[in-house]
């Protein structure tokens, strides 16, 4: 079992590395099967590891493997160290599963793409990353993984490197990432030295003992700062739906289905130092539930079907920032592995629209695909149902307890969970105006002059059969947990941990009936407005401008940080470098040439001058001599 | 002895020595130099007869007659050198020698 | 009294030596600064006659101020010195250092002389009277330093040699 955890995670750099060696020598195809090849490989043996880990009794399930110890600095002892339990093996599942699609659609996405093979190391280099952060052993191997994956997603994201603005994109995830990676750090030396170790077993054996209140709710500060970079929560949320200038199957693999998700794993996995400073579980929460709202309102008005989908990721990954911070990590999980599937699904039939109107992603220029694209209309159908939370679909099993579970948390708890019911409306009604806009109607100018439908040639097919397997498990996915009657994924993952809120019955049921009643009264708003054309978009211009301008964040980090940056910077440049730096080597030179100036004037030629240096050097020698000797 | 002890005249050579000194150092006419040299050697055999009579020791004297004859023969040389100077029309200024210059 | 007289002798011959010298420095033109050293050399004879060194006295006057001193002369009016600026030329330090190097170059030679001498310069030994005569130079020559004797021979020799090939026309 440990070997098999071993093989998932090392597939997928075994890999990369094959890739980046063989450069040019193989084909861009052999690429692409390379780096599918390893997923499915990291699948089969996360799924064994699975298995064998079912056989074990429940109280026994953690095991930790360490390779070897890189780092022993007094008592603290850093080593390459996995940890295999239930936790660990259900993201593992996930991330290469759906990895595994992913990867696949992106043979037929990429099809053409000069760089393919840069592509496929890259993305196989991010699996691994992933599965690196979700098997960790211990703290810091944690860290590495979040800037690994971190770092592939600024290498993917600015894949394309002629567009400026996919470069610039890049750039704005990696550094927003790299501050929530700085807060993680410094949450990890304060914890260093409070109990001189990062084992996970270790420091959760610690925490009562880790000394005053201050300390504990710092560290937890720390960490969930991290979490929210990661997770693209407010506020450090700006850098999502720019991240989309990247190609469609890695918003779909990093965006939407694993790395942002790493955030709500670090809170489920690190619960223990969380539920230690409660007030940072409910300022998790809380951040969930503001970002789920003013996501779900922003995207009402974008124009980009991709960044609609993006603001969806944001909004989802709120609910389960809430469904965690509430202590509902069991549930939180479930609608991590559903989302996956359904977010995925969409952005991958995305992305066959996308390339079947050649690159356009303007949904103001789409219109009446459902009878041009009926296949990828009806997944994406499917992907929409799921994500309004509509039955028998995936979304409303795993949502709707994660709702429920906020009633049962206090008076707080029920303030989120009004937020959280606010928010299936708007998910419904930005979500199908959305799939009308783009699939309903007559078809547009623009799709009649540009449509150009996907073939049976060997990228669509790849495309196809993914995008379906994806919407199969959408559909059927959430039949694996109904929560009050059976639930498998709960007791595999509360050993791990634990929830502290236990919905009954009654408010399961209140919930799920309200949320799938809004959800309806959504969809059929969205088809009022957008479809039927019987009411136009209420205009309020407040409104629209706000939301069309997210809120205005992008422009108050630039005024907050940038401006003040860039003028330390221009500062620095005229202050220090100019007179400081550059100017002392100038007065140097200017100080060589001046003196060797001066003293060539002794050389004049004149023979008086010579006697006169030798005369009187010999003058002065004698002097010294003289002087010594008196 | 009658008269000043060897010390005045040690003191009197020392300053001949540096009167010479000088005229090396100053004058741009090399003849002028030349004879500038010539003090300087003066000032040397003054101080070598003094020291001679001081210790009694002839060897004073002669060494004194050698500086003498040592001298003529860098004048000669050194006339010689002037004279050929002149032949070339080249001006008797020992800044104009000057070719030394870095 | 005779003391006195050897005294005032010495302090005029002294002041006529230092007198000439300075002025052979000073004069602008060469004709009068080889005239003024012809009397530097014919006071230093009157002090090496003080000091009983009669031969080099007459030496001197002989050679020095007879030969030497002549064929300056010659030369001189041959060449025909101008007077010139004597001070000036070269650059804005060289008066001022070469005051300096001349000061330095005086209390050198002050003080070397004194570390030097210190305390032996009150005994004086005796002397005979034909101490400084051309019998006594004239046996010292030929016996304790007849290498000196030659090697300044053949020194006045290539001397004389360098001299008429300076001197001599180019063949064309």
């Amino acid at each position: 079992m440990i070997t098999t955890a071993w093989i998932c995670l090392l597939s997928p750099l075994a890999a990369a590395v094959l890739i980046t060696l063989a450069g040019t020598r193989i084909s861009r195809r052999l690429a692409g099967y390379t780096a599918t090849a390893s997923v499915l490989v990291s699948f089969v043996a996360a799924l064994i590891t699975f298995f064998r880990l079912l056989d074990e009794p429940s109280e026994e399930r953690s095991h930790v493997s360490t390779l070897w110890t890189w780092l022993s600095a007094g008592e603290l002892e850093i080593g390459l160290s996995i940890l295999v339990d239930p936790l660990s093996v259900f993201m593992m599942l996930v991330v290469s599963g759906v990895g595994f699609l992913i990867v696949g659609y992106s043979i037929g996405y990429m099809d053409g793409s000069d760089e393919e093979r840069r592509y496929f190391a890259y993305m196989a280099l991010f699996v691994f990353s992933m599965l690196l952060l979700v098997q960790s052993g211990d703290l810091v191997i944690l860290l590495a993984g979040w800037g690994l994956v971190g770092l592939c997603s600024y290498f993917l994201i600015g894949y394309d490197q002629e567009r400026p603005a996919a470069i610039a994109a890049a750039k704005k995830a990696f550094i927003m990432n790299a501050f929530g990676d700085a807060t993680m750090a410094l949450a990890l030396f304060l914890l260093i030295q409070r109990l001189g170790t990062l084992e996970y077993g270790a420091v959760f054996d610690g925490i009562e003992g880790a000394g005053g209140d201050w300390a504990l709710t710092l560290i937890a500060l720390g960490l969930l700062g991290g979490a929210v970079a990661k997770s693209a929560q407010l506020p450090l949320h700006t850098w999502l739906p720019d991240a989309m200038e990247g190609p469609t199957p890695v918003s779909a693999l990093i965006h939407a289905a694993t790395m942002v998700t790493a955030g709500v794993y670090m809170l489920v996995r690190l619960s223990p130092i969380f539920e230690a400073a409660p007030e940072i579980l409910d300022l998790a929460a809380g951040i969930g539930a503001l970002t789920l709202l003013v996501a779900s309102l922003v995207a009402l008005v974008q124009t980009d079907i991709k960044r609609v989908i993006a603001y969806s990721t944001m909004s989802q990954i709120g609910y389960m920032f809430l469904g965690a911070g509430l202590t509902a990590y069991s549930s939180s999980m479930f609608h991590l592995m559903t989302h996956a599937f359904f977010k995925a699904l969409l952005f991958l039939a995305a992305g066959i629209v996308i390339h079947a109107l050649v690159a356009e992603q303007d949904m103001r220029r789409m219109g009446g695909l459902g009878r041009a694209l009926p296949k990828t209309y009806a997944a994406m159908l499917i992907g929409a149902l799921a994500l309004a939370g509509i039955p028998p679909l995936s979304g409303f099993f795993s949502k709707d307890p994660l709702l429920a579970a906020a009633l049962d948390a206090g008076a707080y708890g029920q303030l989120l969970w009004v937020v959280g019911i606010v928010g299936t409306f708007l998910t419904a009604l930005y979500t199908f105006r959305m799939i009308f806009i783009v699939f309903g109607g007559e078809p547009s100018p623009f799709v009649r002059e540009h449509l150009h439908r996907p073939g049976h040639t060997m990228p669509a097919l790849w495309m196809a059969w993914t995008v379906g397997a994806l919407a199969v498990l959408a559909a059927v996915g959430g039949w694996i947990q109904f929560s009050p009657f059976w639930h498998p994924i709960s007791d595999f993952l509360d050993p791990v941990a634990e929830p502290g809120v236990h919905p009954s019955g009654l408010e399961d049921a209140v919930t799920s009936v309200l949320a799938v009643g809004l959800a309806v009264v959504g969809i059929g708003v969205a088809w009022w407005i957008y479809s039927a054309r019987r009411a136009e978009v209420p205009r309020w211009a407040f409104g629209q401008q706000l939301l069309e301008h997210k809120f205005y964040f992008d422009e108050l980090y630039d005024w907050a940080f940038y401006r003040p940056a860039s003028w330390v910077a221009n500062a620095a440049i005229d202050l220090v470098e100019g007179p400081l730096i550059l100017g002392s080597i100038e007065r140097l030179t200017e100080g060589t040439r001046l003196a060797a100036t001066r003293l060539s004037e002794v050389q004049t030629g004149l023979l008086r001058t010579y006697a006169l240096a030798l005369g009187g050097g010999a003058a002065l020698l004698t002097l010294v001599f003289l002087a010594v000797k008196l | 002895m009658m008269g000043p002890d060897v010390s005045w005249y040690l003191i009197l050579s020392s300053f001949l020595f540096t009167v010479g000194a000088l005229g090396v150092l100053l004058r741009r006419n090399p003849l002028i130099v030349l004879l500038s040299l010539e003090i300087m050697l003066n000032a040397a055999n003054l101080a070598l007869i003094g020291f001679a009579r001081h210790l009694g020791d002839t060897a004073g004297q002669v060494f004194a007659l050698a500086v003498m004859a040592v001298a003529a023969s860098e004048v000669v040389v050194g006339l010689g050198l002037v004279v050929a100077l002149n032949r070339n029309r080249v001006p008797l200024d020992v800044d104009r020698l000057s070719t030394l210059r870095g | 009294m005779g003391d006195v007289l050897v005294w005032v002798i010495w302090i005029v011959a002294a002041f006529a030596c230092l007198g000439s010298g300075v002025a052979v420095i000073s004069f602008s033109n060469p004709f009068f600064s080889a005239l003024a050293l012809i009397g530097n050399l014919a006071s230093l004879a009157v002090l090496y006659l003080l000091v009983s060194a009669e031969f080099v006295a007459a030496a001197q006057v002989l050679v020095y101020a007879g030969a030497v001193m002549v064929m300056f002369l010659f030369v001189i009016a041959y060449v025909g010195g101008r007077a010139d600026a004597p001070f000036e030329g070269g650059p804005s330090w060289q008066t001022l250092a070469a005051v300096i190097a001349g000061g330095v170059i005086l209390v050198d030679i002050v003080i070397a002389l004194g570390l030097t001498t210190s305390g032996r310069l009150d005994d004086e030994a005796e002397v005979a009277v034909d101490f400084g005569g051309p019998a006594e130079i004239g046996s010292v020559f030929l016996t304790n330093h007849l290498l000196a004797f030659e090697i300044t021979s053949i020194v006045l020799l290539v001397a004389a040699v360098g001299g008429v090939i300076l001197g001599s026309e180019r063949r064309r």
